[in-house]
């Protein structure tokens, strides 16, 4: 039984990127990185309205352990906190002394730690570019050291452009989509081991996607985890492979589902509704679509 | 080929001494004359330096909230645009420093970026949102809360007025000598635009004044007037001069990324050019519009 996708909001000028349901809020907060705008979407009346602007790029977003709202801030190559009483706050990072490239998704693990894919960027940050960006683009986490001092610390060593992250609802595993849809990338669901030490074994291939005539085919862009464990994947686009779709993924690779998206170039997923069975997808055309599915949503925001 | 007038500028072989090095964004350059030095800040190093001649450059204030222009008020106080702080604000004479604009309309400024003092003691910025979102410039809230990119005034009763609101990113800014007229640069746009003055200094329309030509590095930045109302700006390749009907005279060409400029000395004839990286000074033959 394919889910049912109808379009919420937009479309707006630009692409949707973050999208993250609010329990504590009944609602979804997208980000609209071209308006520079997080919107809202209520979806007991259907409203969407401006929940901030002139965020400067933002695309993930994700809570934190204190049910803080924290974005990437791709123009100012930060993590950013929109604090509740407005104001946004710098989220001070960086690895070895060096200023990290573009993060673009992140997660929150049950101890504050935030993990997040440091790819690099076309679209330069504003203003003078003083700090080059890193040699590689990895997988990062900010985390307190033993002295309790916030330290930034590199967690991939093998990847070059990780797009999307997601941690496992034990917390050990570390799920990457790697790779851009352009020559000369893998493009890859990974399967990271977290050690007791935190740093990550080797990763299990879970999905790989391949090139033909037409070019690379997309991969993945965002992911979400059901209470079973699984992934929720959404990717691809039309001008080759299966097309835009969400995917249902095990923890060992299998694809158990595959759902068709009505609009091309997903970005980002989430579940929402008050019992975490709505699964709303945001797009490169400024939409956020919305389908009641049979599964239902692991997340750690208050309920 | 040299249009007219450059040559009375700059004469045939104008020295290039570089006096500090070494920084990360310097800006905010302003002459004091009473005691015979340059000031100027490095924004993203976070501090306000001093260069003696014969002496040297020293970091004198530290942290500096990633200061940016400065120049002298009235009673010859420091007068800083605060690009991270979010205020103006000003050195007293035992040395506090003292935000005396931090608002308007009851919301935080962007991020005020050059500054400059009408002879009524009015003061002028120019506010674009740049320091909320330059990596390495973090503030206390980057959340910008102003829609408008402006240029502001704080009248010498202590009001805050919006005295240009339609700017796309506002930078540098400069006063005519008879200050009839204000010059505000336009970063993104490239150009300069020139605004009416009235008595009670508010602004009237804009209309453009010269569009900044060249590939090279640079931008529309810093900007000062000198006694012959030839305007000096930033731009690509150096220092872009123009008469006072907007007629480009010609570039003093460097080879670094400018981003202001001051008059000091004496005679008020030396150039000192504050660059990403360093502060270079020569020598011209027509004076500088003094400060203070």
């Amino acid at each position: 039984m394919s889910w049912k996708f109808e379009r919420v909001a937009g479309p707006y000028q630009g692409p949707a990127n973050g999208v993250v349901w609010d329990g504590a809020g009944a609602a979804v907060l997208f980000s609209l990185m071209e308006e520079q705008r997080l919107m809202r979407f209520d979806p007991s009346s259907g409203d969407t309205r401006e929940f901030r602007k002139h965020t400067h790029r933002v695309s993930g977003l994700a809570f934190g352990r204190r049910g803080e709202l924290l974005g990437c801030q791709e123009g100012g190559r930060r993590l950013v906190e929109f604090a509740s009483d407005g104001r946004m706050l710098m989220v001070d990072a960086r690895l070895d002394g060096k200023y990290h490239n573009y993060p673009s998704d992140l997660a929150v693990d049950k101890t504050g730690r935030i993990w997040f894919c440091d790819p690099h960027s076309r679209t330069l940050a504003f203003g003078p570019q003083f700090f080059p960006p890193l040699d590689h683009a990895s997988v990062l986490r900010l985390e307190n050291d033993e002295r309790n001092a916030r330290v930034l610390r590199r967690v991939t060593f093998d990847t070059r452009a990780p797009r999307a992250i997601l941690l496992s609802a034990d917390e050990k595993t570390l799920y990457v989509a790697e790779g851009e849809p352009a020559a000369g990338f893998v493009r890859e669901l990974r399967a990271y081991p977290i050690l007791e030490d935190g740093s990550v074994a080797p990763y299990a291939l879970l999905q790989s996607f391949g090139a033909d005539h037409r070019g690379p085919q997309r991969g993945i862009e965002g992911m979400c985890l059901d209470v079973d464990g699984n992934i929720i994947a959404v990717g691809g686009w039309r001008r080759n492979g299966p097309g835009p779709s969400v995917l249902v993924i095990s923890p060992e690779g299998a694809v158990l589902e595959s759902h068709p998206l009505p609009a091309d170039l997903p970005n980002r997923c989430c579940f929402g509704g008050k019992e975490r069975d709505t699964l709303y997808v945001t797009t490169a055309g400024g939409e956020l679509y919305a389908a009641k599915t049979p599964r239902c949503g692991f997340d750690l925001s208050p309920r | 080929m040299k249009a007219p007038g450059i040559d009375e500028i700059t004469g045939d072989d104008p020295p290039l001494d570089v006096i500090a090095h070494g920084l990360v964004f310097g800006e905010g350059p302003v002459w004091d004359r009473r005691e015979q030095r340059l000031l100027f800040t490095e924004i993203i190093g976070d501090a306000i330096w001093e260069y003696r001649p014969g002496l040297g450059a020293k970091r004198i204030i530290h942290p500096s909230s990633h200061a940016n222009g400065m120049t002298f008020d009235r009673e010859g106080r420091l007068l800083v645009a605060g690009w991270s702080k979010r205020t103006i604000w000003r050195q007293e004479p035992d040395g506090a420093m003292v935000d005396i604009a931090s608002r308007y309309d009851g919301k935080k400024f962007n991020s005020p970026n050059d500054i400059v003092v009408r002879s009524d003691g009015s003061i002028y910025w120019t506010d674009p949102p740049g320091g909320l979102v330059i990596p390495g410039m973090p503030g206390e809230d980057l959340q910008r809360y102003i829609d408008v990119q402006g240029v502001y005034r704080l009248t010498p009763q202590g009001e805050v007025q919006l005295a240009i609101a339609d700017c796309h990113y506002p930078n540098g800014l400069a006063f005519s000598t008879d200050e009839k007229i204000l010059y505000v640069n336009e970063t993104r746009l490239g150009l300069i635009r020139a605004f009416d003055v009235a008595k009670d200094g508010s602004c009237g329309p804009g209309r453009l004044f010269h569009k900044l030509a060249g590939t090279e590095d640079g931008v529309a930045d810093g900007m000062k007037v000198d006694t012959r109302d030839n305007v000096y700006c930033t731009g690509p390749g150096g220092i872009h001069i123009m008469d006072k009907a907007g007629r480009l005279l010609g570039r003093l060409r460097q080879p670094r990324h400018c981003t202001n400029l001051a008059w000091g000395g004496d005679d008020w004839r030396t150039l000192y050019i504050t660059s990403f990286h360093d502060v270079v000074r020569t020598r011209l033959n027509v004076p500088g519009v003094a400060v203070w």
